[in-house]
């Protein structure tokens, strides 16, 4: 953890126009609670509709691309990231710094309005706020570090994300059923469903998966990142 | 410093041999035509890396999975699968990933070096520009939808199968093809130009549609559940939803969307200004973003 890295990554991605699209989204699904509870139908099923399908199928990966990638992917675009290697910093160091402040953002605009939101449906009934918000945390950490080591292997970090979170984990993962378990969104659903007592949640993925892997996955992404920045070499635009 | 005398004159512009060119000079159309074609070659990867090449042509070709299927179905099985009307509102995540993964790379390296400039040096004006940009888009979002819908219309023609084939859905189906291409390359191009960022534009232009999508989503879900009639209307927040009411209202096509119906009587009119009022408000930003973008 280096703050002087931390403080120009959190510049990077809160100083720009990239903080409107962060903050568009968490405003978007609060609204939508709110216009929820307008409507009268604030009750837990159409709590964990929103939060499936809005909070952890859209929000969360979405603004989990935006903060992975944005922690790195200027400075590598800008060629400014060669300043950064040059100092006599560990680049695993450099690497987990820049993981840290994606997974501290990914909880402040992700999780946290996961949880208001939820709150503001159902309040505390059947631990639903509690379950998605966590739920939403733990994947919101682990998108944090695949999104980063994406940004680290690929100039075209924000595309390959994409087809990522919307081919395979929407597209193949709603049609392939074994698809489902290498799917960091489900892993975050599992969380909600073990803490949650919601009968209107269900999941696929056994929580005795879903935790080991969540770890492997964020834990492993970190390091090769580490590892990929060690031999980083800054190849021309096209 | 001493003034010395300038020995002999100064600022003489010496011709050290380059070839000059004394050919026709084409003039605007065909620069406009020219900087439509490199965009287009541009946007499937062609004259590009490797590497910008694998995402256009992945997704074309998802893009025509469902017509292989739909003609394999149609040879062995001896029936119809795939649907013409409704092939676009299923594909839409590949479409949207499609106009998000490409729109930045037509305008974004240009505002980010600031070469347009060196555009508007040449007969080449602002609109010219721009209206090229979109051309090309336009023109690669039409194929991408219009060559599968016309390989299985080949397939079903070639497959001769009982009855009459399905001529009118797929006219009509092609005609919203043309729809659909204008509205995404208008709303893609638009968000874009904002940034010159390729990496922020992408997610820019991919939240949008992943947002209007869900958002429709949720509330036409609940607004159904409660029985309201605003259902139908949530849908259409959706813009692939928008530009389908309009052909169902257009050509009377079945809805592609078979849980919830579209708000019938007035909803196809208002779905047909909505669309034409989202097209305005990209044009809108696109000329105000670039009029900024000219000057600076």
């Amino acid at each position: 953890m280096n703050s002087t890295i931390a403080g120009i990554s959190y510049r990077a991605v809160i100083g720009r126009r990239r903080i409107w699209l962060l903050v568009l989204l968490p405003a978007a699904l609060l609204g939508l609670a709110v216009l929820l509870r307008l409507v009268g139908s604030a009750d837990e099923r159409s709590a964990v509709v929103l939060m499936q399908t809005f909070a952890i199928g859209t929000m969360l990966p979405l603004v989990g691309l935006i903060v992975g990638t944005g922690v790195i992917g200027p400075e590598v675009d800008d060629g400014t990231i060669v300043h950064l290697l040059a100092k006599p910093i560990s680049r695993p160091v450099i690497a987990q710094t820049k993981f840290l402040v994606a997974a501290s953002l990914l909880a402040a605009f992700a999780a946290v309005p996961t949880f208001l939101a939820s709150y503001l449906l159902v309040g505390t009934e059947s631990g639903v706020a509690t379950g998605f918000g966590l739920g939403a945390l733990a994947g919101g950490i682990a998108y944090a570090a695949v999104f980063l080591l994406l940004g680290v292997l690929t100039k075209h970090a924000v595309a390959v994300g994409i087809v990522y979170a919307l081919v395979w984990e929407g597209l193949v993962g709603s049609l392939v059923p074994g698809a489902r378990q290498f799917s960091i969104q489900q892993w975050a659903k599992s969380i909600a469903d073990q803490i949650s007592t919601s009968a209107f949640l269900e999941t696929d993925v056994a929580l005795s998966f879903a935790v080991p892997a969540l770890i492997v996955v964020t834990v492993g992404t970190v390091v090769w990142a580490g590892q990929r920045l060690r031999s980083f070499s800054l190849t021309g635009d096209e | 410093m001493t003034a010395t005398p300038a020995p002999g004159p100064t600022g003489v512009i010496h011709d050290i041999g380059y070839r000059h060119y004394d050919g026709p000079l084409l003039g605007r159309r065909q620069a406009f035509g020219a900087l439509t074609g490199y965009s287009l070659r541009g946007v499937f990867g062609l004259g590009r890396p490797a590497r910008a090449k694998i995402m256009p042509f992945m997704l074309a070709v998802i893009m025509l999975m469902p017509a292989a299927l739909g003609i394999a179905i149609m040879a062995l099985a001896k029936e119809t699968f795939v649907g013409y009307t409704g092939y676009a509102v299923q594909m839409q995540v590949v479409l949207a990933i499609f106009v998000a993964a490409q729109s930045p790379y037509l305008v974004a390296p240009d505002l980010r070096f600031r070469v347009l400039p060196l555009y508007l040096s040449r007969p080449v004006t602002v609109r010219d520009y721009v209206g090229a940009k979109l051309a090309a888009l336009i023109t690669a979002m039409f194929l991408l939808l219009a060559i599968p819908l016309t390989v299985m219309y080949a397939g079903e023609l070639l497959i001769d199968l009982p009855g009459a084939p399905r001529t009118s859905d797929y006219l009509a189906s092609v005609t919203t093809a043309l729809i659909h291409a204008v509205v995404l390359a208008c709303i893609g191009l638009a968000i874009a130009s904002f940034t010159p960022r390729r990496g922020l534009g992408v997610a820019a232009v991919i939240a949008f549609f992943l947002l209007t999508a869900a958002t429709s989503t949720v509330v036409a879900a609940v607004l159904y559940e409660l029985g309201s009639a605003g259902a139908g209307w949530a849908l259409l927040i959706n813009p692939f939803h928008m530009v389908d009411a309009v052909q169902v209202w257009l050509f009377g096509t079945p809805s592609s969307f078979a849980d919830i119906p579209y708000p019938d009587g007035i909803g196809g009119p208002a779905a047909a200004l909505g669309v034409i009022a989202l097209i305005a408000l990209s044009l809108a930003a696109l000329t105000a973003r670039y009029r900024k973008a000219a000057s600076a």
